[in-house]
C-alpha cells in the first residue's frame, strides 16, 4: 500500500529452510555415513586399504569432477550444522539460557563458520 | 501473585504472572520426548567434528590420516558415534512421520517406508563405496 507502514521483513524463513534441508541430510545421508566413516571401520567391516590416504584424497577431490566431494560435505557437515544450530538456538531457548540475539548469532555465527571451514578444507 | 491495593487489602489477585521453571519439560512425557529429539544435534555435532578432524588431517598428509584412523577407532570415540548412529535414527523415525502430515502427497504409510528406503540405499551406496566394493 504504502512504504512507511511496510513491515520488516523476517530472517526466519531463511534459517528455517537451512534447518529444514539440514534435518532431511540428517535423516538421510548421516546415518549411512556414520556407519561406513565410523561404525564399519572400527568393527572390521572393512579392510584399512579402502580407507587408505590416496583412495579418500581421490574420492573426496577428483570424483565426478570434485562435485562428489563438494555434495559429501553439504550434506554431511554443511546443512547438518546449520540444523544443529537451530535446534541449539531454540533449545537454549527452552532452558531459559538464551534464544535472544546473541545466542542466534553465535548459533549461526558458528555453523557457517565451521562450514567455510570445511569447504576451505577440501578446496 | 498478590498486589497491594489502596485499601491495603492483600487478598486481592494481582495480573495472572505464568510460572515457568527452567525444568518445564521434565513434567509431562510429551515435553521430555521433544527435550530428547532436540537433543538428537548433540552427538550429531560430535560426528560432524570427527569429520573436520578428519578433513584437517586428510589437508595435512598421510601421517596425519593414519592418526585420524586410529583416533576413530579408539573406544569411546566409537562409542559416541554409536551414540550419534542411534540419534540419527531416531531423528529420521520423527521427521519422515512429520513428513505426510505437512505435505499429504501419498498414503502416509507408503511415504514413511520410502524415505526409510532413501536412508537405506543412502547408506547401501556409502558402504559400498568407501569399503571398496564399488
Amino acid at each position: 500500500m504504502n512504504d512507511t507502514t511496510q513491515a520488516k521483513r523476517s530472517d526466519e524463513p531463511v534459517w528455517w529452510a537451512l534447518f529444514s534441508a539440514g534435518g532431511v541430510c540428517f535423516a538421510v545421508v548421516v546415518p549411512g555415513a556414520i556407519l561406513a566413516l565410523a561404525l564399519l571401520p572400527a568393527f572390521g567391516g572393512f579392510s584399512a586399504d579402502n580407507l587408505s590416504y590416496p583412495r579418500i584424497s581421490a574420492l573426496l577431490h577428483d570424483a565426478l569432477w570434485g562435485l562428489a566431494g563438494l555434495a559429501f560435505i553439504g550434506s554431511v557437515i554443511c546443512l547438518p550444522l546449520f540444523h544443529a544450530a537451530h535446534r541449539i538456538h531454540h533449545g537454549l531457548h527452552d532452558l531459559k539460557l538464551g534464544g535472544g540475539l546473541l545466542s542466534k548469532v553465535l548459533c549461526y555465527g558458528s555453523a557457517a563458520a565451521l562450514s567455510l571451514l570445511a569447504l576451505y578444507l577440501i578446496s | 501473585m498478590n498486589i497491594e491495593t489502596p485499601g491495603g487489602n492483600k487478598q486481592e489477585p494481582g495480573p495472572y504472572q505464568p510460572v515457568m521453571p527452567r525444568t518445564w519439560w521434565l513434567q509431562h512425557r510429551y515435553f521430555r520426548f521433544y527435550m530428547l529429539r532436540e537433543a538428537t544435534v548433540l552427538p550429531l555435532l560430535f560426528f560432524i567434528g570427527c569429520l573436520l578432524y578428519g578433513l584437517y588431517c586428510l589437508s595435512l598428509g598421510e601421517t596425519q590420516w593414519q592418526h585420524w584412523l586410529a583416533f576413530m577407532a579408539k573406544p569411546w570415540v566409537v562409542l559416541l558415534n554409536l551414540l550419534a548412529f542411534a540419534a540419527s535414527l531416531f531423528h529420521a523415525k520423527t521427521f519422515f512421520e512429520l513428513f505426510p502430515r505437512v505435505m499429504p502427497l501419498a498414503p502416509p504409510g507408503l511415504m514413511i517406508a520410502g524415505q526409510w528406503l532413501a536412508t537405506l540405499l543412502v547408506a547401501t551406496g556409502l558402504t559400498l563405496l568407501l569399503g571398496g566394493w564399488l
